[in-house]
């Protein structure tokens, strides 16, 4: 068994010996789901360490760069004749993925610890909870498209019931919202992916594939297969390339999210519980960034060199549209995830840019991010907790009452706003950098779009630094009186000892930013050349 | 151009590296390990720019005028296949930057050791200055244009920390937003031109693009004018963190932050960031950004400086002041006098920090006479002050001479760098037809009102007699000059506005030493007229003046200066500009999200919502179709082979007679069919 197979599926063994245990040991159920998140950050630290960098390690489009590579016949069918169904169970990772895997197993550690708060049902959640880690690292691990598409709906099941059972007030509308938005993406991805299987053979074997690195080889399409490159099929009247994928990039745009298909996402993120929401910001936006380049990109280079622009337009406008947005907002935690959909932008804006420099700015925007904005959701949850209400009006002066938190508070506002020295920094000056290098590189995006993308960093500032003067500045009043008074105590240490790794590792990344770009930037060579090809 | 490094080159270079991390050391410790109330921080920080002062020294007198730059750099990190580098580039502008820095801040470290001794947060005060020092000359001597911008932003953080000291304080907090953010527009500008530059060289390294006849931007074959959008970005980026206009609002409101910080951040050094900046990358102006540097500065500095005739508030005046001060030597880089505008940075940052002090001494005494004698008054305006000439003699002495050096008399250094500026701006316009004279008119039209408003402000605060008795007679005004730790400080900084520091000849700059470390000056030879004719009328002008001011606020029998009217008011309003961004610019950007906000709600979501009822609309004509139409035709059918079956169970009765009857009927009816048709 190789070790990705075990990142992956661990959290199903701790998970079932929850489901054994009695009900009435509740209250060491969370400490068995931190364990497994513990135990799935040893393992992705390992991987992370020995993950080997260097031109022939780069992954992308050659199934032999990829590392801790696991292939396994899974399902095999005669179909007659010499047709066999083929699906295979193939895990691998190249530097896209690795980086997205340490990320997503440390936010799965603070997603566990904040779990603590969790008061009702505990069983169903931390069950719940484990399953959904285990879709997560599947999608970042597959290489199999069928693979892929069933973890990719695996995160939906739990997701909803995480969202619907232990959310806030209106969480069912919340859940169903969710669900619906990201489940009309994915059925019509069912099709293309079916579509991409009939048009691709695997040249080994010869027998149709889902192989997604077959996929990125245009050698491998069948003649007149409906996606080949060259067979000039049509599908409601378009060229059927562009058709798939459009689809495909609907289906991650909601995930991401990319305006207008955003609407879910302040909705599932004032509802959910804090552990969630850690995990939705976190990691599940990710998702849709990751499946863009090893999807999107990967399998339809032309179509993404063509749609560059719009794509790149439609970066720029979520983080225009995200950050004005936030401006208005007054539930922290809604002006916290309209500010996603703002930083996600510069994630669509660099890998539309196709440079390396705006590929790796996404990249790490995409950790930076997600570091950050589980500290942010965590933060708005310390409050939460204590009083039971987000709206910035209801606060004044919390600096006086909560010193360390209010520390914690503008460490993640500046890191988010992109103070210098911070991980977001340097993800969205390459971004930028990316966005405005490639008009002089490949024409594709227009200087203005990395222009008007910057104003979104002065926005960013805006809506951090008016939130920071009107809820922690000033003279302590607060809506409750007194017995929020006693009732907002300063950080726990279960509090720092979450927050402050968090903070460190922002820091990090933000002064030695190679422990990124060095990992990812064979990965991202590759792609640009691969995509440069076509 | 990679010069060979002789052998002295790394211990400079690790001077230069200690001189910038001593302060970071300090930070650390005091962040890290020091109690908030403490002691202890005040004296680490002290020491550690002490330190710093001394190693800039000596990175100072190795690299002053040394024939070639000192550089060095190592890869930071790889991205695609470019290295970006950190390094180091030590020139004149990056060591007398290094060196001024240091020099402003420990005098302005220790006067704090006594300024802030009764805070709350002493601790928190010097990591936070210490944090400053550190940002403030890793900027001066960085050589890569990425972390030159990082620096930037990090010492407008210090800055954002700094101004919002006091946050229990409303008016605190909201002047730090305001600077962070306006801060910000600038440094967008300055993202945008790194940008540019980067794409078009794709490099960030500012020895290749701007030192030397072999930099990129000089080099053969490159359009200069294309040049010109990445110069007015950095120029925006000056523009901001200088505070000239029309991005000069938030250094008013920054006054907000301790007095102490004021002097450090706010007029000696932070501010003159944008100087250096403009300094530091003058290659990539062509002439028609120059110009438009000069016009920016020659506006901002009369604008500044009549808006600090009519402000009462001692800080304000001085915050004026720096804005117009910060003009002139925007104007100096605009009429090419790059030496002189240097030179102006230098003095200006000792006289106008010594001028700071004295108000955070003054204002702490004001606080005092408002506490002993319970007074309705704000400490720092100055029309409540007067007569502290005598209860505070120290103070009054360094303050005139930081005051007259501020003017421009003779002896001071502020004769020296101002002067210059005048004479050169006269030579620039010379040639250019009469709307470039508008120019020099315009910076000497500003130093007669520099001299009105700081002679307003010496008169109002130390002659005379003591406001305070117009609000009781009784009153017995005490004052005094404060102890060492404030004194030391300012008779330090007092000593640093006279003419020997600069030059031995107290009437000619050309012959300062600071001056001629700048050969990018082509004037230093005194070939015309305008070298003696400029500061003889400026000086001869400038005593009536003074003068006038004498009349007016303390013999108070010249009238002329009415303190009503339409000019008064627009002058006392700061020209309205502040009211303007609050109610427009301010009002439109909230309206906007406004906006965008209901879009959202309304607009998409209410798009998924109709979306969403569609599909429940559909789903009930389903189920309605389902009922109504498929199961109706259902009940259709099983009704009629109901009302079918019933019709015929009729029939069953059981009667034998009746089934004959029927029978019959039946073979009669036969019959009748077969015979009968």
């Amino acid at each position: 068994m190789s070790i990705l197979t075990l990142l992956i599926f661990s959290p199903i063994l701790f998970g079932l010996v929850i489901l054994l245990l009695p009900t009435e040991w509740r209250n060491i159920f969370k400490h068995i789901n931190l364990l497994a998140t513990l135990v799935q950050l040893g393992i992705a630290v390992w991987l992370y360490i020995n993950f080997k960098t260097g031109a022939l390690f780069a992954g992308i489009n050659h199934q032999g760069q990829y590392q801790f590579v696991e292939k396994l016949h899974w399902i095999g069918l005669n179909l007659g004749g010499t047709n066999r169904l083929q699906i295979d169970y193939f895990v691998g990772v190249d530097g896209i993925s690795i980086m997205m895997l340490l990320m997503s197993s440390v936010v799965m550690v603070v997603a566990a610890i904040s779990s603590w708060e969790i008061n009702k049902n505990h069983k169903g959640y931390f069950a719940l909870f484990l399953l959904l880690d285990v879709a997560i690292t599947g999608v970042f691990c597959s290489l199999d498209f069928f693979m892929f598409y069933i973890f990719y709906e695996l995160m939906l099941l739990p997701l909803y019931f995480l969202i619907g059972i232990w959310g806030g007030v209106r969480r069912e509308y919340a859940a169903i919202k969710f669900f619906l938005y990201t489940l009309f993406g994915s059925v019509f991805m069912l099709l293309v992916m079916v579509g991409l299987y009939f048009s691709v053979r695997d040249p080994q074997t010869g027998n149709h594939t889902f192989n997604m690195i077959c996929m990125m080889n245009p050698a491998n399409y069948d003649k007149g297969s409906i996606f080949g490159i060259l067979s000039n099929a049509t599908l409601l009247g378009y060229p059927a390339r562009v058709v798939g994928f459009i689809v495909l990039f609907v289906a991650f745009a909601i995930k991401v999210p990319v305006v207008p298909l955003h609407t879910w996402l302040p909705d599932a993120h004032v509802e959910a519980p804090t552990p969630v929401s850690i995990i939705l910001a976190g990691v599940l936006l990710k998702v849709g960034g990751y499946g863009i380049i090893r999807v999107c990109f990967s399998i339809f280079p032309d179509i993404a060199t063509s749609g560059a622009f719009w794509i790149g337009l439609l970066g720029v406008i979520s983080i225009l549209y995200g950050a004005l947005n936030a401006l208005a907002q007054r539930d922290l935690k809604r002006l916290i995830a309209y500010s996603s959909v703002s930083h996600m932008g510069f994630v669509l804006l660099g890998i539309a840019s196709q440079t390396a420099e705006g590929m790796s700015g996404a990249m790490m925007q995409m950790v930076s991010h997600g570091f950050l904005s589980a500290m942010l959701f965590y933060l708005v949850g310390v409050i939460y907790n204590r009083v039971h209400n987000r709206d910035i009006y209801s606060f004044r002066g919390l600096g006086t009452l909560m010193p360390k938190y209010t520390v914690f508070v503008m460490v993640a506002f500046f890191a988010s706003l992109g103070l210098p020295g911070f991980s977001a920094f340097i993800a969205e000056a390459f971004s930028l950098i990316g966005a405005f290098n490639s008009q002089a590189i490949n024409g594709l995006l227009p200087n203005w779009m990395a222009v008007c993308g910057s104003v979104g960093i002065l926005l960013s500032a805006a809506y951090f630094l008016w939130t920071l003067q009107r809820m922690f500045f000033g003279e302590t009043q607060l809506k409750g009186g007194q017995i929020w008074e006693l009732a907002l105590t300063d950080l726990g240490k279960r509090e720092l000892i979450t927050l402050v790794p968090l903070a460190l590792l922002a820091f990090a990344l933000g002064v030695m930013p190679s422990l990124v770009f060095d990992k990812v930037n064979d990965s991202v060579l590759a792609l640009i050349q691969f995509i440069q090809l076509k | 151009m990679e010069t060979a490094l002789s052998y002295t080159d790394p211990l400079i270079i690790q001077l230069a590296i200690a001189v910038v991390l001593l302060p970071f050391a300090a930070f650390l410790i005091n962040f890290l390990l020091i109690s908030k109330t403490s002691k202890v921080s005040g004296w680490i920080s002290s020491l550690a720019i002490l330190l710093s002062f001394i190693l800039s020294a000596i990175v100072f007198f190795k690299v002053w005028d040394k024939p070639h730059d000192i550089h060095v750099q190592q890869v930071w990190f790889a991205i695609g296949n470019v290295k970006v580098q950190i390094g180091l580039w030590l020139n004149n502008l990056s060591v007398l930057m290094l060196l001024l820095v240091p020099a402003v801040a420990l005098p302005v470290h220790i006067y704090s050791i006594a300024y802030m001794a009764g805070d709350a947060k002493y601790t928190r005060y010097f990591t936070y200055l210490s944090f400053f020092c550190f940002a403030m000359l890793a900027l001066v001597v960085m050589d890569n244009m990425l972390l030159m911008y990082a620096f930037w932003e990090l010492v407008g953080f210090a800055s954002y920390l700094l101004i919002g000291f006091w946050f229990t304080r409303d008016k605190a907090v909201q002047a730090n937003k305001k600077a962070f953010i306006m801060n910000r527009i600038g440094d967008i500008a300055l993202l945008v031109g790194i940008l540019m530059l980067y794409a078009h060289y794709h490099t960030f390294d500012m020895v290749k693009l701007f030192a030397g006849d072999n930099a990129l931007a000089n080099a053969q074959g490159v359009d200069k004018a294309w040049l010109t959008i990445p110069g007015i970005c950095f120029l925006c980026g000056a523009i901001a963190k200088s505070a000239q206009f029309p991005l000069h609002t938030w250094l008013p409101d920054a006054m907000e932050g301790p007095t102490s910080v004021s002097a450090l951040i706010h007029a000696a050094t932070m501010v003159a960031a944008g100087i250096f900046l403009l300094g530091r990358v003058y290659p990539a102006f062509n002439a028609d950004v120059l110009t438009v540097i000069a016009v920016i500065g020659c506006f901002t500095a009369f604008m500044a400086a009549t808006i600090a005739l009519t402000q009462n508030d001692l800080k304000r005046i001085l915050a004026y002041s720096t804005i117009s001060q910060l003009g002139f030597m925007m104007l100096a880089m605009g009429v090419g006098a790059y030496s002189s505008a240097l030179f102006h940075l230098a003095t200006h940052a000792f006289f106008k920090c010594l001028l700071f002090l004295s108000a955070g001494v003054i204002i702490h005494e004001m606080q005092h006479l408002k506490q002993k004698h319970q007074l309705n008054i704000d400490p720092q305006n100055i029309l409540y002050m007067g007569g502290l000439r005598k209860l505070m003699p120290v103070t009054f002495i360094t303050c005139s001479i930081a005051a007259l050096a501020l003017i421009g008399l003779p002896l001071t250094s502020g004769y020296l760098s101002k002067d210059g500026i005048l004479i050169q701006a006269f030579e620039w316009a010379e040639g250019k037809g009469w709307l470039y004279s508008i120019i020099p008119i315009g910076a000497m039209l500003t130093s007669l009102l520099t001299a009105f408003y700081v002679a307003r402000l010496m008169f109002k605060v130390f002659f005379g007699e003591s406001r305070l008795k117009e609000f009781n007679p009784d009153i017995v005004p005490e004052a005094h000059d404060g102890s060492l730790l404030y004194q030391i400080p300012m008779m330090m900084l007092a000593a640093c506005c006279l003419f020997p520091l600069f030059s031995f000849n107290p009437f000619f700059y050309e012959q300062a030493w600071l001056f001629k470390g700048f050969i990018a000056s082509s004037y230093l030879e005194r070939m015309n007229l305008y070298h003696t004719v400029v500061p003889v009328a400026v000086n001869l002008l400038i005593v009536p003046v003074i003068y006038l001011a004498y009349a007016t606020y303390i013999k108070r029998d010249a009238h002329w200066f009415k303190q009503q009217g339409v000019l008064f008011r627009f002058s006392y309003n700061q020209w309205y500009i502040d009211s303007f961004y609050n109610k427009v610019i301010v009002k439109l950007v909230l309206l906007l999200s406004n906006l965008t906000y209901w879009l959202d709600k309304n607009v998409i979501d209410g798009l998924i919502g109709i979306l969403a009822n569609i599909g429940i609309l559909l789903g009930k004509i389903a189920a309605w179709v389902d009922e109504y139409v498929i199961d109706g035709i259902l009940h259709v059918i099983t009704g009629i082979v109901k009302q079918g079956g019933n019709f015929v169970r009729g029939f069953q009765t059981g009667r034998v007679q009746g089934y004959l009857v029927t029978m019959l009927l039946v073979i009669l009816v036969l019959y009748v069919l077969k015979t009968f048709i």
